[in-house]
């Protein structure tokens, strides 16, 4: 022992925990997938179907698109956005508004493009306000909150309650309900943004600053990185996250209405806890600078296929409720304890 | 004197992960007595500090009170005992009163009570520190810093604590409030209190202990009596060996070639502009004590302070820099005094901190696939001397002496021209302490203009080859290479218009 801590010059505990802390995190994690897969075969009865998985990854790809954007927020130390909802509602309620009156002129009622880029600029542009204001110094839980009710009373106002529908056929059927080589769009959606994420996250300067940033703002900012751009650039790739899932949830319910994300979506009832507790069970750290989009996707996986076995069960959506708030709770004990083990001694 | 220690504590040691902050400490105190506490910055007085205070349980070795073997688990419990800490940072509440402060853990306070039956209880203990003038009424956030300092020990006097631990009273204050702190100890130490007295100011030390405990690496150098040693002793046995070897001799002559001119440069914290150049290739200090603007100057040049007014001229470029990241486009890198604060990425790998100022010099298109990276901070790392088989762990699990090489070494990789830093070996052990100084010689004879601030003296007389004296946000007066005398520079930052006739 005593020449390990030569060699090293460092306890051999704290760097067992160290070199394998990302591994030990992701077998925990791989672990209790498998925990979960054995006793759905044994214990569930349609669990092992081809048509059951792609439901659980359809499933995540909902939320978890949403909850990808959301860890570059978590992960640059701004803690949440927590107008995920919100934003998604308005989007969607955009995105219908195009869909079903072209804003106002018929020309272009129906026109996929125009009703698609309304909703993403819809997006940017509420991303980059809130940006800007928690760039500026204001509290993320702050900012984002009142964004909330703004981004969701603008979106009620303007559709007046009402629900909007849009009748098939439409232009937007292939991505609210097609499928291309036998997995839906949104999936094939979620895994593309999944890969896209990982890479910008692992392998360019922007990914880079974000771990910087997260992991110690005065720093980032004393080495050139400043929270101000920063906050608008997640907080902005996180609302389009949202308005792109909005667009294909809408696509595929043929309607929006501004509450669709808080009382329709799901299972799990509001899609804001939903999401955040996707970023969580992923184990990406609160406070930033640790963490990454893979670890979200497994996350968004996890709860899907948890959730999937409760339905199969024959639980409604209260326990299943219930589930996901304890998958939470879990994920942060356990993350927690071993990330406790591996930090740095003052 | 028939001497009993009231407090002992033998062969003490303490290890955290690999780093041993204390290897052999001995150390007692009398009733009554006043002792100092001295040992370069991580030479353990800390650890000890906390050993005694019960703060750290974690300790092999002795620990007495009244001949009385103790283990204490928490700090209450050593409170209990009889001894109590005030720590460097004040533990008052801002925005509640004077009396409240003092009985805030609500021992010895009735259920009810009102503030004025707190503030009759709150006098005497007020009276005893000195501060006899002051209402127990009045509101913290209204004394100043030094009167909170005062009414901090009269809430351990007030929780009848024998044995008084005061870490660096008298850092963040000016010479008059510091005389009122050093009124008190000895006050203090009259009525048969015991004071372990933590201080770098050698001077204050001299005045008020009875005897000296140096720490050095870890390892208590014996007790002296106060009388029977002078400075030179005192610091020869704090350093162990002669002052000057731990320094790289300094450049023959000084480049007339100014590189960086500084011209009504203002911040706050500093009195009237300032303006001064840096020539080519020299290393500047500024020398001053906390509040003197020497650290605001350099923090403005850097663009972490903003300046009233003035600009910088540097490559025939006149600007002033609005933010660090400006400063930084410009050539200039800035290291500051608190690395945990803004100088690490502490959580992050240690070649991620190394690179995290030039991401661009390592990235195509902003991609960056980790291969030229990892030559950038490989050479860095070999050129500070950091272990570049760690360069994978988080830079937390550094000690403070490879931190600040981190810290230092990352501001490289943006090739500067002017290199700033604040504080260059704050918290760093003496064998980092003279790597540190040893590579920042040779930068400078590379052709890089350094300017450090440093509030350490040794530092200051010894590194550079120019200085510039600061007190209370005025530039007083610069030296050049052998006319940098200590009593000089000391004389200047400490008292330049014989106000106290010390």
């Amino acid at each position: 022992m005593s020449a390990i801590i030569e060699n090293n010059q460092l306890p051999f505990s704290a760097k067992f925990l160290q070199f394998y802390k990302d591994r030990t995190l992701l077998a925990i994690l791989l672990s209790l997938f498998a925990v979960m897969f054995i006793y759905g075969i044994f214990f569930t009865e349609n669990y092992l179907t081809i048509t059951n998985f792609k439901a659980i990854i359809r499933d995540a790809a909902l939320y978890g698109i949403m909850a990808i954007g959301l860890t570059f927020v978590t992960l640059s130390g701004n803690f949440f956005l927590l107008s995920l909802k919100e934003t998604a509602s308005i989007c969607g309620v955009t995105f219908a508004m195009g869909m079903a009156t072209g804003f106002g002129s018929p020309d272009l009622a129906g026109n996929f493009l125009v009703s698609l880029l309304a909703a993403l600029t819809v997006g940017v542009v509420s991303g980059v306000i809130q940006g800007y204001f928690v760039g500026m110094g204001g509290n993320p839980i702050v900012v984002t909150l009142g964004g909330a009710g703004i981004l969701y009373g603008i979106g009620a106002w303007w559709s007046d309650n009402l629900v909007i529908n849009f009748t098939r056929p439409h232009d937007a059927e292939w991505l609210g309900t097609g499928s291309f080589l036998g997995l839906p769009s949104i999936t094939w959606s979620f895994i593309l943004i999944a890969i896209a994420a990982e890479i910008v996250l692992r392998h360019t300067n922007f990914g880079r600053k974000v771990y910087l940033v997260g992991a110690n703002k005065a720093a980032g900012k004393a080495t050139g990185h400043e929270n101000f751009s920063m906050a608008i650039i997640v907080f902005t790739i996180c609302s389009v996250c949202c308005a792109f899932v909005a667009v294909a949830f809408v696509a595929q319910m043929d309607s929006a209405q501004s509450n669709y994300f808080s009382a329709e979506f799901g299972s799990s009832g509001d899609m804001t806890i939903l999401v955040i507790a996707t970023v969580m069970v992923g184990g990406n750290s609160i406070m930033g600078g640790y963490g990454s989009t893979l670890r979200t996707s497994l996350g968004a996986i996890f709860i899907a296929m948890v959730d999937n076995m409760m339905v199969l069960q024959g639980f409604n959506s209260g326990p299943r409720i219930v589930g996901v708030g304890l998958m939470i709770v879990f994920s942060i004990i356990v993350f927690g304890l071993f990330a406790k083990g591996s930090r740095a001694q003052e | 004197m028939s001497t009993n220690p009231i407090l002992k504590i033998s062969n003490v040691s303490r290890t955290f992960g690999a780093i041993q902050a204390l290897k052999e400490a001995n150390f007692e105190i009398n009733e009554g007595e006043i002792m100092g506490l001295v040992g370069e910055n991580g030479a353990g007085k800390s650890t000890l500090v906390k050993i005694i205070s019960g703060f750290d349980p974690g300790f092999k070795g002795s620990y007495q009170i009244n001949n009385k073997e103790v283990k204490f688990e928490t700090p209450s419990q050593a409170e209990e005992s009889g001894i109590a800490i005030a720590q460097q940072e004040l533990s008052l509440i801002p925005n509640m009163s004077v009396a409240e402060n003092i009985f805030l853990t609500g021992a010895k306070v009735k259920k009810f009570a009102t503030l004025n039956t707190l503030a009759k209880m709150a006098r005497p203990y007020l009276d005893q520190v000195g501060l006899t003038e002051v209402d127990p009424t009045t509101r913290i956030n209204l004394l100043s810093v030094g009167e909170q300092h005062l009414v901090e020990v009269a809430r351990l006097i007030s929780r009848e604590a024998k044995i008084l631990i005061l870490d660096e009273p008298t850092a963040a204050l000016g010479e008059a409030e510091s005389r009122r702190i050093l009124e008190m100890v000895e006050r203090l130490a009259a009525n048969g209190k015991s004071i372990i007295y933590v201080s770098h100011r050698l001077d204050e030390i001299f005045k008020i202990t009875k005897r000296i405990t140096i720490l050095r690496d870890g390892v208590s150098q014996g007790i002296q009596e106060t009388k029977d040693i002078d400075v030179n002793k005192l610091v020869e046995i704090m350093l162990g060996r002669e002052l000057a070897n731990m320094f790289p001799s300094k450049a023959d002559h000084i480049s007339d070639d100014p590189k960086l001119e500084v011209k009504e440069l203002w911040p706050d914290g500093v009195l009237e502009p300032v303006s001064f150049s840096a020539f080519k290739g020299e290393i500047l200090g500024l020398s001053g004590q906390l509040g003197s603007g020497a650290g605001e100057v350099l923090a403005s040049i850097a663009g972490a302070l903003q300046s009233r007014s003035g600009s910088l001229t540097l490559n025939g470029e006149t600007f002033l820099p609005k933010s660090p990241s400006h400063a930084i486009k410009k050539k200039i890198a800035y290291c500051s005094s608190d690395r945990k604060k803004d100088g690490l990425f502490l959580g992050r790998p240690i070649f991620e901190n190394l690179t995290s100022p030039a991401l661009g010099a390592i990235s195509k298109y902003g991609f960056n696939f980790g291969s030229s990276e990892d030559n950038y901070s490989r050479n860095l790392a070999k050129e500070f001397l950091i272990d570049v088989k760690r360069m994978h762990d988080e830079s937390g699990l550094l000690s403070g002496g490879n931190q600040q090489k981190v810290a230092l070494g990352k501001w490289l990789s943006i090739k500067p021209d002017v290199l700033l830093v604040n504080e260059p070996t704050r918290g760093v052990d003496v064998g980092a302490k003279s790597e540190i100084y040893q590579r920042m010689r040779e930068l400078a004879a590379r052709g890089i203009t350094i300017i450090f601030a440093s509030t350490d003296i040794q530092e200051i007389t010894y590194l550079p080859d120019r200085v510039i004296t600061f007190y209370r946000g005025m530039m007083i007066d610069e030296h050049r290479l052998e006319k940098i005398k200590t009593p000089v520079i000391l004389k200047e930052i400490t008292d330049p218009f014989n106000e106290t006739n010390l």
